[in-house]
């Protein structure tokens, strides 16, 4: 009985083992984010490569939870997918060695399709770079845009923005756009809003400040350009006479206002679902210009699939990294690619985008990502907690020039680690 | 052969047979090699079937935490080889500085050296001193986890004390009024703390309730998850729910083992409620209550998931197992980390020393007192 049993335990194992390693062609996992729904509609995508190639398979291993943890376990550990989706702040590991680089196996790419590099836009490349190595494909560059409702604007009379419009127009605009439509004392309409998002980024950008130097080793964020960018972008955010209180918003929800028709212009992601709203006309338009530079440098999200440098089939692995990452630049928007940089495309990935296309394809050309380096979490907390953070909460009474002569000493204490 | 999904984890279940496989070959050359020694069948059967989880025990316990302890010592980002730096994170966390305040007005930037932060002010009329650390974050969530574990630990046992001499009464529908108050021990933790928040946020059902009398009042609202001097109340608050679990089936336990011939004997000496209350039910109950204050203490101190969905504002700090958990994976500062959880595990140690300590001169063990 005890032969039969270990017999028996051989022959599965034997069985398991023979089949698994039989198989023809390699298997190519990837790793992403995506829940339920997201991962539906990449399965469709893979599917469709999957049909087409021959010398592997690709396989989704969706980590809708607890991601990025598991990914650096994974990838310290030395298993996980061959392939995973790491968004802008996530690439920071490109410095860590564990990602497979590119430059090699892209280099005989075709021009204009994913795995050309000189296709992408190079601000959003850049976040992929390390020292002369490309170390992810971008498959989405999310600038952001002004979402505007004309019903507000037509019922108090105001003209929509229009190109070339400053920061000056946006906050005329914005107070006389912050009503009490009811007349019942307390203000129930306003021009703007925000609760810390849009990023301040977008305003020290325009004008001509930086947060971190592009050699990585000093943090300006006391020049007059910085200063007066972000003490904008602080006049916008819980100004009685533009935006609501973030006990307002806190009550009645962020995104949720300018969908429930109380706020008139909101910042938000290009892809972002506030111009299909029910009943409601919006319109899109880049971002007020600052007045002096006439710069409309915009924020942009943006994220990029990498190779795990632990891949077992690096050949494959990149193959099936250009093949999906062309899928996926078809199917989210903004695709990172100059080529796809056209109304069509846009319109063909998402045609509910198009009768705002132009205003959004604009903006892509005018979108920057963030400096991204192998300390930027810490880099990132550092400003949050001793800079944005209190000035934005009024925890701090000093000016933004005081405080940020005094924060840029931990900050560049973050770049040297 | 094209498996699609299965050629991605047939390996992997080839790889878990393999280990099945091989521990069961490990445990019959164990079993062999003790039977040869001349150990007798019963003692060599207990010590192959332990060996499974003796195996795990090493693997995932003790070495784990061996690794963790030389990693304290060590600059680890996860990608690269950990570097030896001997004391450094011990010295960085423990690196602090005492500066005097010249006027209570004045700046703690301004008293404190570079790359110092206010930990503590304390003010003493017109002057005062500040204390600073390089590791402000960690200082910050020490205090706040002690605060926290000093006002939920005592508070925790005295009202599962409550809870549990009413659950101890003669009532009627005496099991349905028990699984209501354990209710809240069986919930999931992440849920009940996602109610919790939406009761506490600005629009939650706190708030909503209270808003005539704010109106009344002319007064705001309360941003109680956002407000640094309401926070701590809002987790003492949460922290209370605990105890209609598990704390109150112990003390009840308790209280059904005190023999009813001692609270007779109290009657006939004329003992009012009170007195019997005082002489015998916490006497007798204080072994109970010794090893609530123990495992109490000890998850006071270990809070992680409320601090993980309740965003904390970083001027109170946060719990310091999930700056531990931070430092770890959103820094990959492992070494710092690994040092941080290692003073955790010592003041924790301490503490329950220290509750241990104290027990000789409170806890009343029944089977000590008739050996003495």
């Amino acid at each position: 009985m005890k032969r039969v049993l270990f017999l028996f335990l051989v022959a599965i194992l034997l069985t398991v083992t023979i089949s698994a390693g039989a198989q023809e062609p390699v298997t190519i996992t990837i790793s992403t984010w995506a829940g339920v729904d997201e991962a539906a509609e990449l399965q469709v995508l893979i599917d469709e490569i999957n049909a087409e190639v021959t010398g592997y398979q690709i396989v989704h291993q969706p980590i809708p939870g607890d991601y990025f943890p598991t990914v650096q376990t994974q990838l310290a550990g030395g298993t996980g997918a061959d392939l995973y989706w790491l968004d802008q702040n996530q690439m920071a590991i490109k410095s860590e060695g564990v990602l497979m680089p590119l430059t090699e196996c892209l280099a005989d790419s075709e021009p204009e399709t994913a795995g050309d590099v000189n296709d992408y836009y190079p601000g959003i490349l850049a976040v992929n770079e390390y020292e002369g190595d490309v170390y992810g494909l971008p498959w989405i560059a999310q600038p952001v845009v002004l979402y505007y409702n004309r019903a507000i604007f037509d019922a108090a009379d105001v003209a929509y923005p229009e190109a070339g419009w400053t920061w000056d127009d946006f906050m005329a605009m914005g107070m006389e756009l912050t009503q009490d439509t009811d007349a019942d004392g307390e203000i129930d309409q306003w021009g703007f809003t925000n609760n810390g998002w849009p990023p301040p980024f977008i305003f020290v950008w325009q004008a001509g400040g930086e947060a971190i130097s592009a050699d990585f080793t000093t943090s300006p964020i006391d020049s007059p350009e910085f200063v007066e960018g972000f003490e904008f972008y602080l006049s916008t955010a819980y100004n009685p006479e533009l935006s609501p209180s973030r006990e307002v918003i806190s009550e009645q929800g962020f995104g949720e206002m300018f969908k429930a028709g109380s706020i008139a212009m909101f910042m938000g992601g290009a892809a972002d679902d506030l111009d299909r709203v029910d009943g409601m006309d919006v319109g899109v338009i880049h971002v007020p210009a600052n007045p002096t530079t006439g710069d409309i440098t915009t924020f942009a999200w943006n994220a990029s699939t990498v190779v795990n440098g632990n891949t077992a089939n690096p050949e494959e692995a990149c193959d099936a990294l250009v093949q999906i990452t062309e899928a996926i630049q078809g199917w989210k928007i903004v695709s990172p690619r100059i080529s796809q940089a056209t109304v069509e495309h846009l319109v063909e990935s998402e045609p509910r985008k198009e009768p705002n296309a132009e205003a959004i394809i604009a903006a892509a050309g005018d979108m920057r990502a963030l400096p991204i380096f192998g300390n930027y979490s810490r880099w990132d907390a550092t400003f949050w907690s001793e800079f944005w953070g209190p000035l934005l909460n009024n925890e701090t009474d000093l000016s933004v020039a005081e405080l940020a002569a005094e924060v840029r000493v931990d900050l560049e204490e973050t770049l040297s680690d | 052969m094209n498996l699609g999904v299965l050629g991605t984890y047939l390996p992997t279940l080839a790889r878990y047979v393999a280990v099945m496989v091989g521990i069961a070959v490990i445990m019959l050359i164990a079993y062999r090699v003790q039977r040869f020694l001349g150990v007798k069948q019963e003692a060599a059967t207990g010590r192959t079937l332990i060996m499974p989880w003796l195996i795990g025990f090493l693997i995932f316990n003790v070495f784990t935490i061996g690794s963790s302890l030389y990693l304290s010592f060590t600059e680890y980002n996860l990608f690269r080889a950990p570097e030896w730096v001997g004391f450094d994170n011990f010295s960085e966390i423990f690196d602090l500085q005492i500066a005097p305040l010249e006027s209570a007005a004045q700046r703690s930037s301004d008293a404190l050296p570079p790359r110092y932060d206010e930990v503590q002010r304390v003010t003493l009329g017109d002057g005062g001193f500040v204390i600073g650390a390089r590791m402000e974050e960690f200082w910050r969530s020490l205090r706040l986890t002690l605060l926290y574990a000093v006002l939920t630990v005592p508070l925790g046992i005295v009202a599962s004390l409550g809870v549990a001499l009413l659950l101890n009464q003669k009532v009627r529908l005496l099991g349905f009024w028990r699984v209501l108050y354990y209710m809240p021990a069986i919930l999931p933790s992440i849920a009940t703390i996602l109610l919790w928040r939406w009761i506490f946020s600005g629009s939650g059902l706190l708030n909503g309730l209270f808003a005539p009398f704010y109106r009344a009042a002319g007064i705001a609202a309360p941003s109680w998850l956002t407000n640094p001097d309401l926070v701590l109340i809002v987790f003492v608050v949460f922290s209370l729910w605990g105890v209609f679990g598990a704390n109150s089936v112990i003390l009840l336990a308790g209280l059904k083992g005190i023999p009813q011939e001692l609270y007779e004997a109290a009657d006939i000496d004329g003992a009012d409620e009170w007195a019997k209350f005082r002489n015998v039910t916490l006497p007798m109950l204080s072994p109970s209550l010794f090893y609530n204050l123990v495992t109490s203490t000890i998850a006071a101190l270990q809070v992680f998931e409320a601090a993980a969905f309740i965003d904390i504002p970083d001027s109170v700090g946060t719990f310091l197992n999930w700056l531990i958990y931070q430092e770890a994976f959103n820094f990959r500062n492992m070494g710092m980390a690994s040092a941080m959880a290692w003073i955790m595990l010592l003041l924790i140690l301490a503490l329950t020393a220290l509750v241990f300590r104290s027990s000789s001169a409170w806890v009343f063990y029944q089977g000590a007192k008739d050996a003495n």
